[in-house]
């Protein structure tokens, strides 16, 4: 992150850390606290910028896992959205179990069916969903923001996909 | 009309195997009103995509990121201040592409002097030997036979040479 300019650089990829944190915590509030945790933690460290090759990459994992452990300070772990992806969706019925709040309950039987069967992805696979589908980035991209290899982005990739689209035949939505 | 094309894209994109340039090509597909009944099922994965591509954060956000660091933003159309990295460039160091410039210049300028007056001098010396020939040996070149050639290149008389 050489010459980095936190103004030009960092603070807009405020926008794209916000959707990210938003995937993991299914929350926009804690989403925002997460994203600016994220920028200050970026701030705070700018005396090494000038050894970060690429700051997105960096700001999307210390983003990452502050959101890992908001939902996990929450006591709402993603294990739980990922015990739905176990073959205990019931998303058909309406009745997605998501162990969250009761007002984000109520938020979250607004939102679609297949809305609330992507959140029920395992997290890994709804954030390398929305990083390649709605970030547009290279599976050389997600694997080094996620510390993964590429080919197992792409199983995870497959997996949340070929989900999604047994849930659109079987869920008829 | 025919959706092999995309029905193929979509086969691929289920396996992982499109291009990102490709799946921009499904999305603007689905986000065409004309979908054929067969893949309207798909389309609402690409709109709810689209839906969670749109989302922000509120319009207040770094504003109250840059107050907990301790700067505000620049108002609107003013250069940015605050905290990025700012080079002073001096005179000096403004003006050193025009000062190496200058210098390449004058280097090329030397040594294409030097060249041209080296193959001129070569090409002046040429006449001078041909001056300091006697004009009959000029007129008798040394194929002539083996006394015009010892003739040719026996040393000329000084009243030649003084022509």
């Amino acid at each position: 992150m050489n010459e980095i300019s936190f103004r030009n650089v960092v603070l807009p990829l405020g926008d794209r850390l916000y959707r990210l944190a938003l995937r993991i915590t299914l929350n926009k509030a804690e989403a925002e606290d997460v994203v600016q945790d994220t920028l200050l933690r970026v701030w705070e460290r700018r005396g090494e910028w000038e050894q970060i090759a690429n700051p997105e990459a960096f700001a999307t994992t210390v983003c990452r896992n502050l959101a890992l452990d908001a939902v996990k300070r929450a006591g709402r772990n993603a294990t739980s959205l990922d015990k739905v992806d176990n073959g205990q969706w019931s998303a058909a019925n309406g009745q997605l179990q998501v162990a969250s709040g009761q007002s984000e309950m109520e938020s979250r039987e607004q939102l679609s069916l297949l809305r609330r069967l992507m959140d029920g992805l395992p997290e890994a696979q709804r954030t390398i969903m929305l990083l390649r589908d709605i970030e547009g980035k290279t599976y050389k991209e997600i694997a080094a923001a996620m510390g993964i290899s590429e080919t197992q982005v792409k199983v995870y990739l497959h997996r949340a996909r070929t989900k999604i689209k047994e849930q659109i035949w079987t869920t008829n939505i | 009309m025919d959706y092999k094309y995309i029905e193929q894209l979509l086969e691929r994109y289920w396996e992982c195997q499109t291009t990102l340039e490709e799946e921009a090509i499904l999305r603007a597909f689905f986000r065409q009103e004309d979908v054929p009944a067969s893949l309207l099922p798909y389309r609402q994965l690409f709109a709810e995509e689209d839906k969670m591509a749109d989302e922000h954060l509120s319009e207040d956000f770094n504003e109250r990121l840059l107050a907990r660091i301790g700067e505000t933003l620049p108002a609107a159309g003013q250069p940015e201040g605050g905290f990025f990295k700012a080079h002073r460039l001096t005179l000096v160091r403004r003006l050193s592409p025009f000062y190496r410039a200058a210098a390449v210049i004058a280097i090329m300028l030397t040594i294409g002097n030097a060249a041209f007056q080296s193959m001129s001098g070569e090409a002046d010396n040429a006449p001078q030997v041909a001056a300091t020939l006697p004009s009959d040996s000029l007129q008798h070149p040394a194929i002539g036979g083996p006394e015009h050639q010892s003739a040719a290149l026996a040393p000329q008389p000084a009243d030649t040479l003084a022509k």
